[in-house]
């Protein structure tokens, strides 16, 4: 888990990544390279291919062509849980909890990896299983308690808030010990209030569990703010990355998406 | 015919039946297998005891020890089939899935009916009788009903469990926390497959003869209606169900020709009134069943 990566190699790199849906190119030789401990943007008008891009990496959807390297290692054709056990987690833009259980479980199911005893032991309920399920409560809990949903706890997921939900997703992703957290859309439904917190949220959640964040919003002044490098999409083709400094005054990007936003937000 | 030990030992069965048909659907995964396991259960047990003369023991009753080596051995078959066809199968997803188990069973049947050591369409008669009269079989189910229940009860709060649960509530969401979900799968499916062969074994005895017809895609539909009856979310529904069900044709007897269109009717409103099944979590939860809680282990009691 504490491995230091390699000085200069990125933690993950996607080499002329393509995705085509019949005839869509949702994603057209994308390249880019997110280092260990930043936290990366992704930016892009609707259906430019940013959450495809999410899901390439995660393992639910195949590329048509390019790679993907983890630590320099490609990971392209594994299932979404060996994905997910190398420390790759992630949330969803459409909510995907388990609805009917309760917000504690949902931590729990992603603490699933790390809760490994033996069946016959769990089925006797043997102190020593009793004390680990209690510390993997106590982990869980703690989770929730810095999402701010512990009094939550025992509310199924499903009856939560919208932006309780959408930090219990985060919760959930946070359980399975990610190095990388990718974050689909967490501001989408937030109320103005919620929204301003969540970049502080995001940047404590890097500092506590030494994370490196790919995220993907559409609210261009929070990633400008929060971002240290972005990179832009447009139809399925990466038209700018760098800085947000860089990016803001990239005349494609203005061309193709920023436009008066890009104003507002300086 | 009234409550008598006879009609207790079926309902105990279809309990059982019901508990079989739950284990994937609590994965998520609707499969209609059971009736094919079920049938090799039985015809493990009919073979066993009537081919093999040494199994047979000396004296008037069959040999207990015996018994016990068929439900061993109808498990280990059960489960060796479960394991084979489980991985490619239940890459099928909903009703693609039913379609392929229910074609399982039809397979096993066709084979069953056809096949010279398993007596073709008449059958294995004359299966030799553990127990003196059905007070032994209602013994031998409860006991395997309750062992079962309490195996399921503790598996619902383990990590296994709660992971079937996962991929029933989102199987893709589960995948991406690091789920296994074709291990977890297999697993429930596999489970499902021991409870029916165990039941095949004890009901082969119970009824004296074993023919093709005991695993048949009507005992598919039937099974899978214990559970959606008596509800698929925590195992004292398919408990409920089982027995609730097996029993009413019999306690319906008074009403004469009307009963199968009660029956009929009862399975009908039972799903429009109870969506969800007769039994659920919640319910539970209201009614302060002890042996479910939201996560927390529970104390021990
Ligand atoms: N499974 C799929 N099958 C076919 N087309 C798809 C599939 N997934 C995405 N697409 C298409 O690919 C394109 C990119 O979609 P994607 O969801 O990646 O966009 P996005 O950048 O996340 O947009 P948004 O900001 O609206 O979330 C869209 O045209 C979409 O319709
Ligand atoms: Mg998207």
């Amino acid at each position: 888990m504490n491995q230091a990566p390699l000085s200069g190699s990125p933690l993950l790199e996607l080499q002329a990544l393509n995705c085509r849906f019949g005839g869509l190119r949702a994603l057209d030789r994308v390249s880019l390279a997110v280092k260990s401990g930043e936290i990366f943007g992704l930016i892009g008008p609707n259906g430019a291919g940013k959450t495809t891009l999410f899901n390439l990496i995660s393992g639910l959807t195949a590329a048509s062509g390019g790679r993907i390297l983890w630590r320099g290692q490609p990971i392209s054709g594994l299932r979404p849980d060996r994905i997910a056990r190398l420390g790759l987690a992630r949330t969803f833009q459409n909510l995907r909890l388990f609805a009917s259980m309760s917000a504690l479980e949902n931590v729990l199911v992603g603490l699933h990896g790390r809760g490994r005893t033996p069946l016959v032991a769990g089925l006797l309920g043997t102190a020593a299983f009793r004390r680990r399920q209690r510390e993997l409560e106590a982990q869980a809990f703690n989770l929730l308690e810095l999402l701010e949903l512990a009094p939550l706890a025992q509310q199924s997921a499903g009856s939560l808030s919208y932006g309780n939900q959408r930090r219990l997703e985060i919760a959930r992703a946070l359980a399975t010990g990610p190095r990388l957290l990718l974050l689909d859309e967490p501001a989408a439904g937030l109320n103005p209030a919620e929204k301003s917190e969540l970049s502080a949220l995001i940047r404590l959640l890097r500092q506590r569990f030494d994370l490196t964040v790919l995220i993907i919003e559409h609210h261009v002044p929070l990633m400008m703010d929060l971002c240290d490098r972005l990179a832009v999409l447009n139809f399925g083709e990466r038209i700018a990355l760098g800085t947000p400094e860089l990016v803001r005054r990239d005349p494609a990007v203005i061309e193709a998406y920023l436009g008066g936003a890009v104003e507002e937000a300086s | 015919m009234p409550l008598d030990a006879s009609l207790l030992v079926q309902m105990l069965l279809g309990a059982l039946l019901g508990l079989s048909v739950y284990l994937p659907l609590r994965a998520g995964q609707l499969s209609l297998a059971t009736p094919g396991f079920y049938a090799i259960g039985g015809y493990t047990a009919a073979l066993l005891s009537t081919r093999f003369p040494a199994l047979a023991g000396d004296g008037a009753l069959y040999p207990l020890p015996s018994l016990l080596l068929e439900l061993v051995l109808a498990a280990l078959i059960a489960g060796a089939l479960a394991l084979a066809i489980g991985g490619p199968v239940l890459k099928l997803k909903g009703i693609y899935l039913a379609i392929a188990t229910i074609a399982l069973v039809e397979i096993l049947r066709v084979l069953n009916l056809n096949l010279g050591f398993t007596g073709g369409a008449t059958g294995l008669f004359a299966i030799p009788q553990p127990f003196e009269g059905p007070v032994g079989y209602l013994l031998l189910s409860l006991a395997v009903l309750a062992l079962v229940c309490w195996l399921c009860a503790r598996l619902e709060r383990l990590r296994l469990g709660r992971a079937m649960e996962a991929i029933r509530e989102d199987e893709l969401a589960a995948a991406c926390m690091g789920l296994d979900t074709a291990r977890v799968k297999l697993l429930s499916f596999l489970f499902s497959a021991l409870v029916a062969a165990v039941a095949g074994v004890i009901s082969a005895h119970f009824l004296n003869t074993w023919n093709a017809r005991q695993g048949s895609f009507d005992a598919s539909i039937t099974t899978l209606a214990f559970v959606v009856f008596g509800g698929s979310r925590t195992w004292l529904g398919p408990v409920v169900g089982g027995l609730a069900l097996t029993a009413l044709p019999e306690l319906l007897r008074p009403v004469g020709d009307l009963r199968l269109v009660v029956y009929g009717l009862v399975i009908l409103l039972g799903p429009i009134l109870f969506p969800q099944g007769l039994i659920t979590p919640e319910l539970l939860r209201r009614l302060r069943w002890p042996f479910r809680q939201t996560s927390a282990e529970a104390p021990a009691p």
